[in-house]
């Protein structure tokens, strides 16, 4: 009975894609379709469908590698997992549809057969679905990295005075980063005033103030001292409304106001220098 | 095992060495502050630079040793506090906030001589 449908399907091959195409589109979102050019979507949809039947052949290596380029290729075009199973979906019922009306099914049959499709297209929608997570995988494994490098630098400016700048969300996993790199820091550059900008910190919430005020006092342990610059407007009426204690941190708005401040702590200042006539 | 105590100026030099023991933490605070009796030290340096790690009994010693060393009029600096030591402090909520810290032995001893002011 397999044999029979499997041949028919190959017969009907052009037909039930033209179905499918139109039902997807029908089915798809404007905006998806404009995105896609219609060569592109056309290709790949024959593509869809020729890798689909070559899994009713039964030569399998061949088929395992070709799914995984196939699966490979939609990733990269960037169209929504949604679609795609969705789209898949479709094709179970235009398949489905077409061999009723062509009667190659009887009614009494149709549980087997259905079991018989079933089993044909779910581990290829698996497939699919593992293909798209481990990219995603890929991806935040890699962004973490990525974030993980522009963490927390330390910056030795001048001798006796390093910067921490910071930029963006600082969660607990950060905070123990930018504590262990502000002391090893502290240490071999030998400062003895560190200052923290939090210019690029967008949210100080009472977490972020508590990592901040730890690494501070660990800062004092070992021997320098340290400074929260850059502290903006909506930052110190959160900071006051929270009613966290920052009176022991020497604090100013502006990196070159915390600069001049280091400058002053460790006994010098900036001259200009007179002009040679 | 007793830490030794050296006396330099009207300073109190002190150098731990090792990983101390609750035992010895109490050995050598009562020494030091027998020490600091004897000799009128002004000041103490306690370096602890090859210690990499410390417990909340030794850091309470420690704040303890320097209260009372104040309480007796010397001023102490702890140096060369390790950076991993540091965040275990904090983490314990170990403040040490009135005490005076520095990088090492030489930073340490020009605080103490810039606090004691000569």
């Amino acid at each position: 009975m397999y044999n029979e449908i499997i041949s028919h399907i190959k017969n009907r091959k052009t037909e039930i894609i033209e179905e499918w195409i139109d039902r997807v589109k029908e089915a798809a979102d404007e905006r998806m379709i404009s995105v896609v050019s219609e060569q592109v979507f056309q290709g790949t949809s024959y593509e869809f469908v020729d890798l689909i039947l070559l899994n009713l052949d039964e030569n399998n290596s061949e088929y395992k590698s070709k799914l995984e380029m196939f699966s490979e290729k939609i990733v990269r075009l960037g169209w929504p997992i949604t679609f795609v199973v969705s789209g898949l979906r479709t094709f179970t019922h235009v398949v489905h549809d077409d061999l009723i009306q062509e009667k190659k099914i009887s009614k009494d049959r149709e549980g087997e057969y259905l079991e018989f499709l079933d089993n044909w297209l779910a581990p290829l929608s698996n497939e699919i679905i593992h293909t798209y997570a481990s990219t995603w995988e890929k991806t935040v494994s890699l962004q973490k990295i990525a974030l993980q490098e522009l963490s927390a630098p330390l910056i030795p400016v001048v001798e006796h005075i390093s910067i921490m700048p910071l930029v963006g969300t600082i969660d607990t996993e950060r905070a123990k980063l930018i504590m262990e790199n502000l002391l090893e820091g502290v240490v071999s550059h030998r400062a003895e005033v560190v200052l923290i900008d939090i210019t690029g910190v967008p949210v100080v919430d009472t977490m972020v103030a508590h990592h901040v005020i730890q690494a501070a006092e660990a800062v004092h342990l070992v021997g320098a001292r340290c400074m929260l610059v850059g502290i903006r407007p909506e930052i110190a009426q959160t900071i006051v409304n929270l009613g966290i204690d920052l009176n022991k941190f020497i604090t100013t708005s502006t990196l070159r106001k915390g600069m001049e401040k280091a400058l002053e702590m460790t006994n010098r200042k900036i001259v200009e220098l007179e002009e040679v006539n | 095992m007793r830490i030794p105590i050296l006396k330099l100026k009207d300073c109190l030099l002190v150098s731990i060495q090792w990983e101390l023991d609750d035992q010895t933490a109490l050995q050598f605070q009562e020494d030091l502050l027998k020490k600091i009796h004897e000799t009128n030290a002004r000041g103490v340096v306690i370096d602890i630079t090859s210690i990499d790690f410390i417990d909340s009994f030794i850091a309470k010693v420690l704040g303890d040793v320097i209260n009372m060393s104040r309480l007796m009029g010397a001023k102490v600096v702890i140096t060369g506090i390790q950076p991993a030591v540091a965040i275990t402090l904090v983490e314990l909520g170990i403040r040490l906030d009135d005490v005076m810290t520095a990088l090492d032995l030489e930073k340490g001893l020009e605080k103490l001589q810039q606090e004691l002011g000569d």
